[in-house]
């Protein structure tokens, strides 16, 4: 008779010799998301756009082998990104890893980069993230290119006077010096650049020093939606009646549906959710049907993110190339341009994208395009 | 496979000084700390502007580290000397917060909440020490001279006299123990242990930010310490693997959605810390007597 020592053993070797059959038959891309503490929102949100596009690369059969995701919790820590980081890369040996947050994909980029493994970015918007390694990609336009879109518009509705309230982090830094060189072009002043701390929760008397400088709109620069949402709070709470203005971390869905945002004005990537054009069109349609929300374009970036392995790697398997991180880097540099929902979107030498911006407005706790 | 063990087993022993260093004031000394994460942030920018300005070389980031750690401790020595018990650890919160703005915003020396990319590989008197198994041999060395260091110091009369001033303060003044400069020394190792610690951190993630060095991570070393068993030697090693490594074991479930993975393994994580402080309120490592 079998001892039960003998036979977990043998049940062990099975199931590993299995995963790593299942292994060389897919494709593995991993999610590096914070899964749990008060950043789980992004994560949540980031991973059901995978899932949604994994729907739609399966449903069009796009590749001969199956995507296979992996998850980890980078708990949006450097650490938790390192350790995630190494466990995709090493154990799962995802070729590509889709990722967020700045700390996170700081300290996972050295290890990715080491591994081969294409990291997608498409949540930070710092723009130190630009130049972090050869395999770092970031499929969100970076902040500085947000603020260059937002310039002329606050310029044409005569919004000429802007105070900043910004995280004093690469991007809030970034945001500052764009403001401080840009605003004076348009014929506008920074009235007022206020640095605030990400833990940071009480803004009453930040509240009355904005008030102090009688700005016509009130810029938010934090990276943290918990935050801009008591800032926006409780400006309005302290009677600041001014126009709201933020880059794309105002389209998160619980910032939209506070009260406090009516009217806020945020940038963000071009993404017309009553656009015809049958990509966006479907990502729209099956986002609604799927999670019964209104799709945000943080969620657009991830579905994008993974759309583009589907198509760099379906371009590597007509050419009988392996898929792997190299050969995906490689062939994204080759190509450069890519139809994804949205519009057209293009990679610099540095693998950045840039794509079109659009301006929103939140109405009726729903976000509409208006420029 | 081996590379990700590697990578947690380096870790565990990084996080094994930490907590060790926190043994030190905690289960020895009686101080509750809540600070400690300061002098591990203090060591990890000491030896990372090491590395990138003069020299990777560990050993000599490491001293740096540790000195630096070791004399900004006076910071945390100077309440420790007037207040005990709760209002201390109300000092040393706002130490601890205190910190946090600094390194925010002390952009020349820390990069701000950007942190410091690109530190360099580790090297030891020359040699190349930057490959996993090299590195984890280094961390596992400091581990080890830093345990028995403890040791030596805890069965002797230091040790004696921490303990008399952790078990009953006024009774160990009664007998002529020098209180405050026991605990000023105490405060000394182990926050230079912890900055010796925080150098290692840095060269194994290659890039510090403040997101590493906060109240969070301060309450994390001190339940490691706690549950480990705080005043014995091995407590905080069981108390680091225990924290530290369960997630990465949790994640390893097959069945788990993947939305739900991070709750999952917080759920499971709480609630083994509840029942083990249920049942072994002294930690795993303490005797089952209760006796330290």
């Amino acid at each position: 008779m079998m001892k039960r020592r003998t036979f977990l053993a043998s049940g062990a070797a099975t199931l590993a010799a299995w995963r790593a059959f299942a292994q060389t038959q897919s494709h593995i891309v991993g999610t590096l998301f914070p899964m749990s503490g008060s950043n789980a929102e992004f994560g949540t949100l980031y991973t059901n756009a995978v899932q949604l596009a994994l729907d739609h690369i399966t449903a069009d059969r796009m590749l001969k082998s199956p995507i296979e995701l992996r998850s980890q919790d980078s708990q949006a820590t450097p650490q938790g990104g390192a350790v995630g980081m190494t466990r995709l890369a090493t154990v799962d040996k995802a070729s590509y890893v889709l990722l967020g947050f700045t700390g996170v994909s700081k300290a996972a980029a050295p290890i990715g980069g080491r591994n081969k493994v294409v990291m997608i970015n498409g949540g930070g918007v710092g723009p130190d993230l630009a130049t972090l390694s050869p395999y770092f990609v970031n499929i969100i336009p970076l902040a500085n290119k947000e603020v260059t879109a937002i310039l002329p518009w606050l310029a044409k509705e005569g919004l000429k006077r802007v105070a900043l309230i910004y995280v004093d982090d690469p991007l809030g830094q970034s945001i500052n010096q764009e403001f401080a060189a840009g605003l004076p072009k348009q014929g506008g002043t920074l009235v007022g650049a206020f640095s605030v701390p990400p833990t940071q929760q009480q803004f009453g008397a930040i509240a009355a020093r904005v008030r102090d400088v009688k700005p016509d709109a009130v810029y938010f620069a934090t990276p943290i939606g918990t935050q801009l949402s008591q800032m926006a709070k409780q400006l309005r709470d302290n009677g600041i009646t001014q126009q709201f203005v933020t880059y794309s971390v105002g389209n998160l869905p619980s910032i939209v549906a506070q009260p406090e945002s009516e009217g806020m004005i945020f940038t963000g990537q071009a993404a017309d959710w009553t656009s015809n054009e049958p990509k966006i069109k479907r990502f729209v349609e099956g986002w609604r049907t799927k999670y019964k929300a209104e799709p945000v374009t943080y969620a657009l970036n991830y579905y994008n993110g993974l759309m583009l392995f589907a198509m760099l790697a379906q371009g590597l398997e007509r050419a009988g190339t392996p898929v792997t991180g190299e050969t995906l880097l490689a062939e994204l540099m080759r190509v450069r341009t890519f139809q994804l929902a949205g519009g057209e979107v293009t990679f610099d030498e540095h693998a950045s994208a840039s794509s079109a911006i659009q301006i929103s407005r939140v109405h009726g706790g729903r976000s509409e395009k208006i420029g | 496979m081996t590379a990700y063990l590697l990578n947690l087993a380096t870790l565990a022993t990084i996080f094994g000084i930490l907590a060790a260093s926190l043994n030190v004031l905690i289960g020895y000394a009686g101080i509750f700390s809540v600070a400690h994460a300061v002098f591990f942030g203090v060591g990890a920018y000491a030896g990372a502007q090491v590395a990138l300005n003069l020299v990777p070389d560990v050993l000599l980031a490491s001293l740096a580290g540790g000195l630096l750690s070791g004399l900004l401790s006076l910071c945390l020595a100077l309440p420790a000397l007037r207040v005990r018990g709760e209002y201390f650890v109300a000092a040393s919160l706002g130490l601890q917060m205190l910190a946090v703005t600094v390194f925010s915003e002390a952009h020349s020396l820390t990069g701000g909440h950007g942190g410091l990319v690109g530190i360099p590989p580790a090297s030891l008197l020359g040699i190349d020490v930057s490959s996993p198994w090299r590195f984890l041999a280094v961390c596992v060395g400091a581990l080890t001279l830093s345990l028995v260091s403890i040791a030596i110091l805890m069965r002797g009369g230091f040790g004696r006299g921490l303990m008399a001033i952790r078990d009953s303060e006024s009774a160990a003044e009664a007998l002529g123990k020098n209180v405050p400069a026991l605990k000023t020394i105490a405060v000394a190792i182990g926050c230079s242990l912890a900055g010796v610690a925080g150098t290692l951190f840095a060269f194994q993630l290659a890039f510090i930010n403040v997101e590493s060095f906060t109240l969070e991570q301060s309450v994390l070393l001190m339940a490691m310490v706690i549950i480990g068993g705080a005043g014995t030697l091995l407590g905080p090693l069981v108390g680091t693997l225990l924290l530290l490594l369960l997630p990465a074991v949790l994640s390893f479930i097959p069945f788990i959605p993947a939305t739900e993975i991070g709750t999952v393994q917080q759920l499971v994580y709480g609630l083994a810390m509840t029942l083990l402080m249920i049942f072994r309120p002294a930690g795993l490592a303490a005797p089952s007597t209760g006796r330290r």
